[in-house]
C-alpha cells in the first residue's frame, strides 16, 4: 500500500511569535521551525502502516527550500522518499490554493496512492481546511481528526472522538485521513536515520511541472492586517483571612465577573 | 548556650524588616522547617522567620543575633538534599526570598548582577532574554542563586562547562558580625590577596550570608542535540565514557540512567522516553556552532557507542523533545522520592565510575535493598539512591522500617568506604549539611577539618551562623 503524507514547516509551538507589520506576516527572525506536530503523527501512522502492510511512504510539502529540512526529518523518521513542491510565495493562509496544488501533485505524481494522510491542521494558521478540500478536489472519501486507524485490504475503519461518544467510520480506499494527537506517539529519529536521510536527494517539483497555471495559484485571500491577540489582564489576588477572602471572592464573582 | 528568641528581639526585628516580612506563627513556619531531604526526622522548626528586602536589613539581623546569641539559618529555595537550611538549633530562619531582583545583565562584560533570592528559572529567563547563556544546570529550577552558591551546585552540564564556582565573579556577603564585604567583581582575573570569594562559595552559609552575586555568562551555543543511547548492560554504557574522552569529544552532559527508574518516572510524569530497548541508557547532550558540526560530533559519538555495544542511537533535536527527555531525567528524584532515604552524591575520578557502580550493585544484592544509581557519567558524580524498598518484577516493594533502618547505615558505610578507596569525596554538588557530616572524616584529613573549623571560628566567633552544618 502506497501512502502519501502531506507536511508543513511551522514555527516551534514554544516560539514567541512576533508580527512583522510591514509585510503583514510573522517575523521569522530567531524562530525555530519544526514539522507541524499533527503532521508528525500522520508520518508516524504512515510508517506503522507500511511496517505492517508493506508499500512505500512518500512525504510531500509545499513551500520554499527551507521546507527541505522538514522533509529531511520525515526521511530520518523512516519515510521512503520526499518531494518538495516549490512555492516561493510567502504564507498566503489560502487553504484552497494549497489544496489545489496538492491535489494536482497527487494526480500528476502519485496516481496509484491508496492513502493520503494529513495532520488534522497545521499549527500556526490552524485552519484545518486542506485535508477536506483535497478530498473534495480529488473526489475521495475522507475521515478527519482520527484517533485510531485500521486498514484491511481496500477498506479502512477510522475512530473519531465526538461529543460524548466515539464514532467509527468505515471507508474504502483510496481515501483522505487526517490525524489527531493520540493516534500514536511519534518515534524519535535514530542517528542512522538522520545520516541516511542526509544522503537522500529530495526532488523539487515546480508549478510548471505540475501544469499549474499562474491564475490557478494566485492567492484569493488577502491579509489586510495581522495583530497579536490583546494581552490577558493579570488575575486578581485576594489576600486576607480565609473567611474574609471567601466573602470578597463571592462578591467579585457576583458583581464584577458576573459569573454567579 | 544559645538564647531563645524573645519578644524584645521580635519587636526589634519587626522594626528592621517590617511586620509583613516576619512571622512566628507555627503553621506558617512549617515550610521553613525542612528542605527536600526525604526523612522528616531532621526537620526542625525555627522560632522566627524573617524575610529581609535589603542587604542593610540582613546586616542588622545578623548584628542583633550575634549580640543576643541567637542562631541564624540562611535559606534560599530550600531545594537542598542535606538539611543545609534546617534551623538545627531553632532561632531565626533568614529567608532571602524577598531579595529577588535581577539588578543588571551587562552585555559588554557578559555578566549578570543578581540578588541571592532570584530563582534559577527567573535567572535563566533573564539571561535568555538578553541573548546569553548560563551553562550550569543543577536541576531543580526553584533553587535560588544564594543556595546554588552556598552548595557550589553542579549539575549535568559540568562536564563541559564546570560548576557554579566557575561562574561566580563577585559576591556581596554579610558576615555573622553584621559587616558587609565585597569580594571580586566584574573581573576575569584577580591575584589580589587570598581568594575569599572561593572560600565563601560552597561554605553552605556557615561563613556569611550571600546577598548579591556577579555571575559570568556566555554566548549561547547555536545548536544543541540530545542523544539517547540504549545498552543491554550498564557496564558497557559507563565504559563508553572514557573512550569518548580519549577521542577528545567533550559533550555538554553525559548522564547514565537505568531503565527501571526511567519507567517509574515515565509513569509518574505521563511522559514517554524515546525508546524501550535495553536495560540502561546514556543520555549525551552535545552543543556546537553549526548543524554540520553537530552532525559530525553525533556521528563520532554514535560510532564510539556502537563499538561498545550500544543497541541504537536516538536523537532529540527540537527544543521540545530535548526538554522532554531532560525533564524525565531531572524528575527521577521526584518520582522515587517517597521511597528514598538518602541521595548519595559521591564524586570520584571519572575513570572509577564503572568499578564504583559495580560495588553499588554488589552492596544492593548483599543487603537486598534497591539502590538505583544514576548520574553524571563523565564528571564522576554518582547519585546512588538508598531506598526503603526492594525492586522486584518492575514493582517497588516497601521494606519494614526496622529492616531499612539497620541496612541504611551499613549501606552508607560500605559505599563511603568504597568512595574513600577510590580517592573520592562524599559530596560532589549537594554539600554536607546535616546528613553527611558524620562521614566527613572518611574523606578529609583530620588537619584539614581542623583548619576548616578554625576558619569558621574566625568568621563567626560566637558560632551563630548556620551552626551544626558541615561539622559540629
Amino acid at each position: 500500500m502506497n501512502i502519501c503524507v502531506f507536511v508543513k514547516r511551522v514555527p516551534d509551538t514554544e516560539a514567541k511569535i512576533r508580527i512583522d507589520h510591514e509585510t503583514n506576516s510573522i517575523s521569522e527572525e530567531g524562530i525555530n521551525f519544526i514539522l507541524s506536530p499533527y503532521d508528525e503523527v500522520a508520518v508516524e501512522e504512515a510508517l506503522r502502516l507500511r511496517e505492517a502492510n508493506g508499500g512505500t511512504v512518500t512525504v510531500v510539502s509545499v513551500g520554499n527550500e527551507e521546507a527541505l529540512t522538514t522533509l529531511k526529518k520525515c526521511l530520518a523518521m523512516g519515510a521512503d522518499e520526499a518531494v518538495l513542491v516549490k512555492d516561493e510565495t510567502p504564507e498566503t493562509y489560502d487553504g484552497l490554493r494549497t489544496a489545489k496544488i496538492l491535489a494536482r501533485a497527487v494526480e500528476k505524481r502519485f496516481p496509484d496512492y491508496s492513502l493520503l494522510l494529513f495532520g488534522k491542521q497545521s499549527v500556526g494558521a490552524d485552519n484545518a481546511q486542506i485535508p477536506a478540500m483535497v478530498a473534495d478536489l480529488l473526489n475521495l472519501p475522507q475521515v478527519n481528526v482520527v484517533t485510531k486507524l485500521e486498514i484491511d485490504g481496500n477498506k479502512g475503519i477510522a475512530h473519531r472522538e465526538i461529543e460524548g461518544a466515539l464514532e467509527k467510520v468505515s471507508f474504502s480506499l483510496p481515501a483522505v485521513v487526517s490525524a489527531q494527537k493520540g493516534l500514536n506517539e511519534p518515534r524519535y529519529e535514530t542517528l542512522k536515520g538522520i545520516m541516511a536521510a542526509k544522503k537522500k536527494e529530495i526532488p523539487i517539483v515546480t508549478f510548471e511541472d505540475l501544469g499549474l497555471k499562474e491564475e490557478e495559484v494566485t492567492p484569493l485571500l488577502e491579509i489586510t492586517k495581522l495583530e497579536s491577540p490583546p494581552q490577558r489582564q493579570a488575575g486578581k489576588i485576594i489576600e486576607d483571612e480565609p473567611e474574609e477572602a471567601a466573602k470578597q471572592m463571592v462578591k467579585f464573582l457576583h458583581e464584577e465577573a458576573k459569573i454567579i | 548556650m544559645y538564647k531563645k528568641v524573645t519578644q524584645e528581639i521580635i519587636e526589634k526585628l519587626e522594626k528592621v524588616v517590617g511586620q509583613k516580612n516576619l512571622t512566628h506563627d507555627r503553621e506558617k513556619m512549617e515550610d521553613y522547617s525542612h528542605d527536600e531531604f526525604s526523612l522528616k526526622d531532621i526537620a526542625k522548626f525555627p522560632e522566627l522567620v524573617v524575610k529581609p528586602e535589603k542587604t542593610e536589613e540582613v546586616a542588622e539581623i545578623l548584628r542583633l543575633a550575634n549580640t543576643e546569641m541567637v542562631p541564624v539559618t540562611p535559606r534560599g529555595g530550600a531545594t537542598g538534599l542535606t538539611g543545609g537550611c534546617v534551623p538545627l538549633y531553632g532561632g531565626i530562619v533568614l529567608s532571602l526570598e524577598n531579595m529577588n531582583r535581577i539588578l543588571e545583565v551587562d552585555l559588554d562584560n557578559q555578566m549578570a548582577v543578581v540578588e541571592a533570592g532570584v530563582t534559577l528559572s527567573e535567572f535563566y529567563q533573564a539571561v535568555e532574554e538578553a541573548g546569553l547563556f548560563f551553562p550550569p544546570h543543577p536541576g531543580e529550577e526553584s533553587a535560588m542563586i544564594g543556595g546554588l552558591i552556598a552548595t557550589n551546585a553542579g549539575g549535568a552540564r559540568a562536564v563541559k562547562y564546570g560548576v557554579i564556582r566557575n561562574y561566580i565573579r563577585g559576591l556581596e556577603v554579610v558576615l555573622p558580625t553584621g559587616s558587609v564585604i565585597h569580594l571580586g567583581g566584574k573581573l576575569m582575573k584577580s591575584s589580589t590577596g587570598y581568594n575569599l570569594l572561593n572560600l565563601i562559595i560552597g561554605s553552605e552559609g556557615t561563613l556569611g550570608v550571600v546577598t548579591q552575586a556577579t555571575i559570568q555568562l556566555m554566548p549561547s551555543p547555536r545548536v544543541m542535540r540530545s542523544l539517547i543511547i540504549p545498552y543491554d548492560e550498564l557496564e558497557k554504557a559507563i565504559e563508553t565514557v572514557p573512550l569518548l574522552i580519549r577521542k577528545r569529544i567533550l559533550p555538554l552532559a553525559v548522564e547514565f540512567v537505568p531503565k527501571d527508574v526511567i519507567q517509574i518516572t515515565e509513569e509518574f510524569l505521563k511522559k514517554r522516553w524515546p525508546c524501550t530497548q535495553g536495560s540502561t541508557y546514556l543520555l549525551i547532550i552535545l552543543d556546537a556552532s553549526s548543524e554540520d558540526e553537530i552532525d559530525r560530533l553525533s556521528e563520532e559519538v554514535a560510532e564510539t557507542c556502537m563499538e561498545k555495544g550500544a543497541l541504537d542511537v536516538y536523537v532529540a533535536d527540537s527544543p521540545k523533545k530535548q526538554e522532554e527527555v531532560l525533564d524525565i531525567r531531572s524528575k527521577i528524584y521526584e518520582a522515587i522520592k517517597s521511597h528514598t532515604l538518602e541521595v548519595l552524591d559521591i564524586s570520584i575520578p571519572r575513570a572509577e565510575i564503572a568499578r564504583h557502580v559495580k560495588k553499588v550493585q554488589e552492596v544492593s544484592q548483599k543487603y537486598k535493598i534497591w539502590l538505583p544509581t544514576f548520574g553524571h557519567a563523565a564528571d564522576g558524580n554518582v547519585h546512588t539512591h538508598i531506598m526503603s524498598a526492594r525492586f522486584e518484577g518492575g514493582k517497588i516493594v516497601s521494606l519494614p522500617e526496622e529492616e531499612w533502618k539497620t541496612k541504611f547505615e551499613k549501606v552508607r558505610e560500605e559505599l563511603y568506604k568504597d568512595c574513600r578507596n577510590r580517592r573520592g569525596v562524599i559530596s560532589g554538588e549537594h554539600g554536607i549539611g546535616i546528613v553527611k557530616k558524620s562521614y566527613l572524616s572518611y574523606v578529609l584529613d583530620e588537619e584539614t577539618i581542623e583548619l576548616m573549623k578554625g576558619i569558621k571560628r574566625h568568621f563567626d566567633p560566637q558560632n551563630i551562623l548556620n551552626p551544626g552544618k558541615i561539622f559540629d
